[in-house]
């Protein structure tokens, strides 16, 4: 038996690479960059170089600078983002950028967050407070909204940063972003907003968005994973976090030119208006015929406002870690909370945080759908669906 | 054999190790659909991947079975039965050292955790199968569908005592494709199939325990409370020391007892007065016995209940089996009458009974019986 081709249904894991981004990285490759010099030299010049073959680099990463700045708000400077090489490594910069000067000089600073977050930001409240400062962690209800109930107190304490994400990666529900921008502002606290999983679902404006930072990740839109874009509020300091020239000091490292061109062409051909269109029939259809057919399915975050390619579900009879391989056998390609580096699933904390039990949280499952996704596989995708509960249930109640 | 000519989807538990590598490569040659599955049983932490590097249960073990996979070009899986195995195997190892017996968290592992909880994996998978690499047969009658557990034809690698608690349900479905091959093929075998696990030597001491031992182990899991300091006393009815915790020994031992008179210096660990906590002593010849009690018995083959049976039977892992008369009470016990007296039997390791090669069944020594309480009448 070899790798089947399975049918994709995990695009918020990472998204197909676009047609756009891959004619770029193609066209890189086949010489754009070599001044009319012989095609057959494949060649990745160093943006930071001097000479002519520098310079070209550094208008091709300029020009993808402007692409990407002009899909994400008609008022985004190019030069107020940061080229990183994940949405990790952009959230993991604006914290330690806020709190660390604060804590080595021995203060105690307040970091607002929430249940939710990816891991990217959630790995850093342990290392928050092993270094002495103060995290608060805004609950969500049992749909995974936010609660702005009783946040005003925990706001009231001041704080040095409020860091959320937009759209949750395993739910894609969608965060009251106005709510808590509002919030933050009224009692002076520094915005960041995980918006990795927002780009290119919904509509992007940091023209009025009004935060301090704004994070975003490259293969979640149809880029190459090793890309993240931080974009920084004017008058918000970085201090980098690896040190190096590049990037107005802000951040080191060669610059990752195919990639940044990659992910200006992505960024260019972003539509969240369409895709929503062309997306969300599809996935509300296929939510209606699995709650149809699979009698005991729980849409988890099912009543928030979700973004329309995601599908998280829980089945009664089944809290084991099962499904993923099940489904994995016949051909479909889910996802569940999250897995370690062994490959061994841990349980979600963001179903957890929903009032989950730890035993549901790893039974859960997440349909993501590409744009390309059509109802003919999502069919067979629903059969398969249905005879693997069916079998992780006989197996459940066979094992008392 | 024909259930087995039938090629179906085999759900084979891999470690990470050459032997179980083996056998998902054998099975796949064979022309099953072959599931690789690594049972994530404990979390050793990322800070000792290098000090239980190689070792059961590890980052690296999940990764070696991940490369034979994809070697083999079979889909594999890592599950997490980190709560299950704390609970059936981590646990009761605990408990019973407190219980002061000795327990065999390898006994335990096969039937709660490997025979069980695989099972439901399967089902849930699909699977018809349940393979591993264990050195043991299972061997299933055509006509009757009865399925008998034999010994593995590598004498110095048979696996049998291990796997006594399996039942007829599992064994059924059960497959373990190294118990015709010696442990020298296996590995052949191994570099034949190009798996990079083919030199990486075998796992040896209990995956769970680390550079603590298991008193170290022990303690950092109870309370002092729970294991409290008490006396020695000698077979003849002497207090001859003190002892900082009976957990600390096993029956048989010599080690760590320090008794300070100098005819006391070969004195071994006979047993324990749990009720106030004594540990009792004396010379080796005291340690040789010929009954026990044992209990939770398994019977793979169905035997006659009401008969007395003279068998063979296995008292710990590299324990040479002896001739014995079996008789049977009720709630799975048994009394075990040796025709020798058999050296050191220990409460808490598993008594595995064989006729010939075939495992007939097996349970745990509970107790271990003097020669005045067998006179008393208590053999039947």
């Amino acid at each position: 038996m070899s790798i089947k081709a399975a049918i994709y249904l995990d695009s918020n894991a990472g998204a197909p690479l676009k047609p756009v981004a891959r004619e770029k990285i193609l066209s890189l490759l086949d010489g754009e960059a070599n001044l009319g010099g012989p095609r057959s030299f494949s060649f990745i010049p160093n943006p930071s170089s001097v000479h002519s073959y520098g310079r070209r680099a550094k208008r091709l990463s300029a020009e993808a600078r402007e692409k990407i700045a002009g899909s994400l708000g008609a008022t985004v400077d190019p030069e107020q983002l940061v080229f990183t090489s994940s949405g990790t490594e952009a959230n993991q910069l604006v914290v330690r950028s806020v709190l660390e000067p604060l804590l080595n000089s021995g203060k105690s600073p307040h970091w607002i967050t929430t249940r939710i977050e990816h891991d990217s930001n959630r790995k850093l409240v342990d290392w928050v407070r092993s270094r002495g400062g103060r995290v608060s962690e805004l609950p969500v209800d049992s749909e995974g909204r936010i609660q702005l109930n009783g946040a005003e107190e925990v706001f009231s304490q001041g704080a040095v940063l409020c860091s959320f994400v937009w759209v949750n990666n395993e739910t894609g529900v969608i965060a009251d972003v106005k709510g808590l921008v509002g919030l933050s502002q009224r009692f002076g606290v520094p915005v960041h907003i995980d918006a990795a999983q927002a780009w290119g679902k919904i509509s992007v404006d940091l023209s009025i968005l009004q935060a301090q930072y704004v994070t975003f990740s490259g293969h979640k839109i149809g880029g190459l994973a090793g890309t993240g874009v931080l974009w920084v509020g004017r008058g918000q300091l970085v201090s980098p976090v690896i040190l190096g020239k590049q990037e107005k000091g802000r951040r080191g490292g060669s610059e990752n030119l195919l990639g940044v061109v990659a992910l200006g062409a992505a960024a260019g051909d972003v539509d969240p208006e369409g895709w929503t269109k062309r997306v969300r029939p599809i996935r509300d259809r296929l939510e209606f015929e699995i709650t149809r057919r699979i009698s005991g399915t729980w849409v988890n975050g099912g009543r928030a406002d979700r973004v329309a390619n995601t599908l998280n579900l829980n089945f009664d009879g089944v809290e084991r870690d099962g499904l993923v391989m099940a489904l994995d056998l016949s051909g479909y390609s889910v996802s569940a909370g999250s897995a370690c580096s062994s490959g061994v699933l841990e349980s979600s904390h963001v179903l957890q945080a929903m009032g989950k039990t730890e035993l549901q949280a790893m039974a859960a499952i997440r349909v993501s759908l590409v744009d390309e996704t059509s109802w003919v596989e999502l069919e067979g995708f629903v059969t398969a669906l249905d005879q693997a509960v069916a079998r992780m249930r006989s197996a459940a109640v066979r094992s008392f | 054999m024909s259930a087995l000519t039938e090629k179906k989807r085999v759900l084979v538990a891999m470690s990470g190790g050459v032997d179980s590598s083996v056998a998902a490569a054998l099975l796949k040659n064979q022309g099953y659909e072959v599931i690789g599955v690594h049972m994530q049983l404990w979390n050793h932490g990322q800070a000792n991947v290098e000090r239980f590097g190689g070792r059961c249960c590890s980052l690296i073990d999940a990764n070696d079975a991940r490369r034979v996979c994809d070697k083999l070009d079979i889909p594999y899986y890592v599950i997490n039965a980190q709560d299950v195995f704390q609970d059936k195997v981590v646990d009761y190892f605990v408990h019973e050292y407190l219980q002061n017996r000795t327990p065999n968290p390898c006994v335990q592992c096969n039937t709660q955790i490997k025979f069980s909880y695989l099972f439901q994996k399967a089902d849930e998978l699909g699977c018809d199968w349940v393979a591993t690499g264990h050195y043991a047969q299972v061997v299933q009658d055509g006509v009757s569908g009865h399925a008998s557990l034999m010994r593995g034809v590598d004498p110095q690698k048979d696996q049998t005592y291990f796997l006594f608690g399996l039942t007829q349900k599992a064994l059924r479905r059960t497959m373990m494709p190294l118990g015709n091959l010696p442990k020298m093929m296996v590995r052949k075998l191994a570099e034949e199939f190009g798996l990079a696990v083919a030199s990486k030597p075998d796992s040896q001491e209990i995956c769970f325990i680390g550079e603590e031992g298991y008193v170290g182990f022990i303690e950092s899991r109870t309370t002092p409370p729970l294991r409290p300091v008490g006396l020695i006393r000698s077979f003849d009815g002497n207090i001859i020391g003190e002892h900082e915790g009976l957990y600390k020994f096993t029956v048989g031992q010599k080690k760590g007892l320090q008794l300070k008179d100098k005819e006391h210096q070969n004195y071994f660990v006979l047993g324990f007065e749990s009720k106030t906590q004594t540990l009792i002593v004396g010379p080796e010849e005291q340690l040789y016995r010929t009954d026990l009690l044992a209990g939770k018995v398994n019977w793979i083959r169905p035997i006659n209940q009401i008969k007395s049976h003279r068998i063979k039977a296995k008292i710990r892992s590299r324990h040479e089996e002896s001739s014995c008369l079996v008789t049977c009470f009720e709630n799975f016990r048994v009394q075990v009458s040796f025709d020798e007296p058999q050296r050191a039997i220990t409460p808490g390791q598993a008594i595995v009974f064989y006729d010939g090669d075939e495992v007939l069944g097996g349970g745990f020594i509970d107790d271990v019986l003097n020669t005045s309480e067998v006179s008393k009448g208590l053999r039947v």
